[in-house]
C-alpha cells in the first residue's frame, strides 16, 4: 500500500474512533500519524472552534505568565517535533507560568506546557509521554467530538478550557466544571501518545512512570484520594487500570530517556519553579515532589534546601528538626541558594542558638546584600 | 487544575455578589473608626466596607470597588487560626503565635500566590504598627484570573499572641499610586483598643 494512501485510511478510521466505530487505528502498532490537518471552513463548528482557540492564542502571546525564553521554547518544540512528525509545521509552544502539572493541544496547534509540569517531569521521554498524550487529543480532533457533545448539552463555553485556553474566558469556562475529555478520549490519547514515543525513540515506560508519580504526590497531600483532587486523575481511566495499562504496553521499556538533555534546559529555572511550588502551600505535596527530586538527584543543594522550605513553613511539631537537616545538608551540596542560609538562621534563632544564628544571617546578607529582606534580616542580627 | 478552580471561583462568586448586589456595602467615614472592637483607624478619607455572604474575614475596604482595589484586614487573628477558607483537601493558611516576620511575610505570600497568581516580594523591613513593632512588605503581582499588574503593600504585627495585618493592593498604574496614601495614613492611625 502506498504511504499516502495508508495514511489516509488511517485518519479515516481515526475519525471512526472518534465516532465510537472502534479504536482500530489505537490498537495497532502502525504509524499513528494522520496526514496535516487543514484549517476548517469558518461557517462550520469546527471552524468556530478554530476560532476561538485562534483568538485565545493571541492572548496568550500577550500573557504576562507565558516564559519569553527562546532557547526553552525550541528544545520543547523539539521534542513535540519529534513525536508529531509533519504535525510540527502546525505546533506552536508555550511555556506558561503555573505551577501546576498540566500541558494542552488546541485544535490548530497552540501547544500549552505548564511550569509545574516541567519541575515533576524526571527526564525528557516522561516530559514526551505528556506531551504524546496531548498530541493524541490533537491528532484525533477529541476537542470537535467534545464540542458536537458540549453544544448539545449548552456548554459551549466549557469546550475553552479543554481546548487550551487558560486566559479569563478558558479559566471561567473550568469553573463550568466542563472542562473534561472522556475517559475514552483518555485511554485513546494515552495508547496514541505511547505510539509517539516509541516512534521516536523514547523509552516508553516513562509513561507509567510520570502518572505513577503524580499520583504518589496527590496521595500524600491533605485530601488524600488523587481522583477527587486533580482534573488530570478525575477525567482520566482509573489510576490503577491507567498504569496497568501503560505498562502493558511500553512492553520491556529501553529507549531514550534524556536525563542529561532536560536537565540542561530546565536547571536554570529550578529557583522559580522551585518558588512558585512553595507558594502554592500546599506542602505536603511538594514534600513528596521534592523527596522524590532529591531521591533522583542527590547532589543537588536546591532541592534539599527546597525540602527544608517545605518541612518549615509547614511548620509541624517535627518539622523544625527536619528542617533544620535538611537545610544543613543543603549547604554541603552542590549551589545551595543564598536562602538556605537565612532559613538556618531563623531556625536557629527560634530554638535560641543567638550565635549560629547571626552568623547564618551575616552569610546570608553578605551573598545576598540586595535581596529584598535585607532589612529584616538586617534587624534581627541587631535582636539577636 | 482543581485548586485553581476553587480560587478562580471564590474570586469570580465574590465578584458576581457584588455586581449582583448581594453584597453588602456601607460606608466608612473619616475619622475615628472602630475595627472589630479591637483596632481604631482615624481615617483622612472615606472607604468602602463590602460584607460578602459568607465570609467573615478579613474585613474589605475599597475606595473604587472590587476587584479594583482591595484593602483588607484582618483583626485578631488567634494561634491557630486560618487567615482565609480553605477547601477541605488543602491544607489552610495558619498562624502561629511564634511566627517571625519572615513567616509571617510567607503567609501573605501564600494568601496571594496559592491561586497561580505570580508574586514578588519587594521589600520587607521593620516598621510600626498598631502602636508597636511590626513589618512592612511591599510587592508586585499579576493576578492569575485577569492578568492585572498590580502592586501591593501590607503591615502586619503580633500582640499577645494574636495577629493583626492590613494589606492593599490596586493595579499598578492608576489607582495604586491615587489610594496607597489613603491606606498608608490609615495604617499609620492604626492603634490596638
Amino acid at each position: 500500500m502506498q504511504p499516502d494512501r495508508r495514511q489516509a485510511l488511517a485518519w479515516g478510521c481515526a475519525h471512526c474512533a472518534v465516532l465510537a466505530c472502534g479504536p482500530a487505528l489505537a490498537q495497532t502498532d502502525d504509524d499513528p500519524l494522520p496526514p496535516r490537518l487543514t484549517r476548517p471552513e469558518i461557517d462550520g463548528d469546527e471552524g468556530g472552534l478554530w476560532a476561538l482557540v485562534d483568538r485565545e492564542e493571541t492572548r496568550l502571546r500577550r500573557s504576562a505568565f507565558v516564559l519569553r525564553d527562546p532557547p526553552l521554547r525550541d528544545y520543547l518544540t523539539a521534542i513535540a517535533c519529534k513525536l508529531g512528525g509533519p504535525h510540527c509545521a502546525d505546533t506552536r509552544v508555550y511555556v506558561v507560568r503555573t505551577p501546576w502539572f498540566n500541558a494542552s493541544m488546541a485544535p490548530n496547534g497552540m501547544m500549552q506546557i505548564w511550569t509545574g509540569l516541567l519541575l515533576r517531569a524526571d527526564n525528557e521521554a516522561q516530559l514526551a509521554a505528556v506531551i504524546g498524550h496531548e498530541m493524541g487529543h490533537y491528532l484525533q480532533r477529541h476537542s470537535l467530538a467534545r464540542l458536537r457533545d458540549a453544544r448539545t448539552r449548552s456548554a459551549v463555553m466549557g469546550l475553552m478550557a479543554f481546548a487550551g485556553g487558560v486566559g479569563l474566558i478558558g479559566q471561567m469556562a473550568m469553573l463550568a466544571g466542563q472542562a473534561a475529555y472522556t475517559r475514552e478520549h483518555e485511554s485513546e490519547a494515552d495508547r496514541i501518545g505511547l505510539q509517539l514515543m516509541r516512534r521516536a525513540g523514547y523509552d516508553t515506560l516513562a509513561a507509567a512512570q510520570v502518572w505513577s508519580d503524580l499520583r504518589d504526590e496527590l496521595k500524600a497531600g491533605a485530601g488524600g484520594d488523587p481522583a477527587q483532587k486533580s482534573v488530570m486523575f478525575a477525567t482520566h481511566p482509573g489510576v490503577e487500570e491507567r498504569q496497568r495499562v501503560l505498562q502493558t504496553m511500553a512492553g520491556a521499556g529501553g529507549g531514550f530517556a534524556g536525563d542529561a538533555e532536560y536537565a540542561e534546559h530546565i536547571d536554570p529555572l529550578m529557583p522559580d519553579l522551585i518558588g512558585d511550588e512553595l507558594k502554592r502551600v500546599q506542602y505536603d505535596e511538594s514534600l513528596a515532589l521534592f523527596n522524590r527530586l532529591a531521591q533522583r538527584r542527590p547532589t543537588r543543594g536546591d532541592l534539599r534546601y527546597a525540602i527544608g522550605e517545605a518541612h518549615r513553613l509547614r511548620g509541624l511539631p517535627a518539622d523544625r528538626d527536619a528542617a533544620l537537616a535538611a537545610h544543613t545538608a543543603a549547604l554541603a551540596l552542590e549551589r545551595p541558594p543564598a536562602e538556605t542560609h537565612r532559613a538556618l538562621g531563623l531556625l536557629l534563632r527560634q530554638q535560641g542558638s543567638a550565635a549560629p544564628a547571626r552568623a547564618q544571617f551575616q552569610l546570608y546578607l553578605q551573598r545576598a546584600p540586595q535581596a529584598p529582606d535585607a532589612a529584616l534580616i538586617q534587624s534581627y542580627l541587631n535582636d539577636t | 487544575m482543581r485548586t485553581t478552580r476553587r480560587c478562580l471561583s471564590a474570586a469570580v462568586a465574590a465578584l458576581a455578589l457584588t455586581l449582583a448586589g448581594c453584597a453588602n456595602v456601607a460606608k466608612i467615614s473619616t475619622g475615628e473608626v472602630v475595627v472589630e472592637r479591637r483596632i481604631s483607624f482615624t481615617l483622612d478619607a472615606a472607604w468602602n466596607q463590602v460584607n460578602l455572604p459568607g465570609r467573615s474575614k478579613p474585613v474589605v475596604w475599597t475606595q473604587d470597588g472590587l476587584p479594583i482595589d482591595v484593602l483588607e484586614l484582618w483583626i485578631g487573628i488567634k494561634d491557630g487560626e486560618t487567615l482565609v477558607d480553605t477547601p477541605k483537601d488543602k491544607r489552610p493558611l495558619v498562624f502561629k503565635a511564634s511566627m517571625a516576620p519572615d513567616e509571617i511575610v510567607a503567609l501573605f505570600e501564600g494568601v496571594y500566590a496559592r491561586d497561580g497568581s505570580s508574586f514578588t516580594l519587594d521589600k520587607a523591613a521593620p516598621a510600626q504598627f498598631v502602636g508597636g513593632p511590626g513589618v512592612r512588605f511591599d510587592y508586585t503581582m499579576v493576578r492569575k484570573a485577569d492578568e492585572v499588574r498590580l502592586s501591593g503593600v501590607g503591615w502586619a504585627a503580633v500582640k499577645n499572641g494574636e495577629l493583626v495585618a492590613m494589606t492593599f493592593v490596586a493595579p499598578r498604574l492608576g489607582f495604586f499610586p491615587r489610594h496607597v496614601a489613603k491606606a498608608e495614613k490609615a495604617a499609620a492611625s492604626a492603634r490596638w483598643r
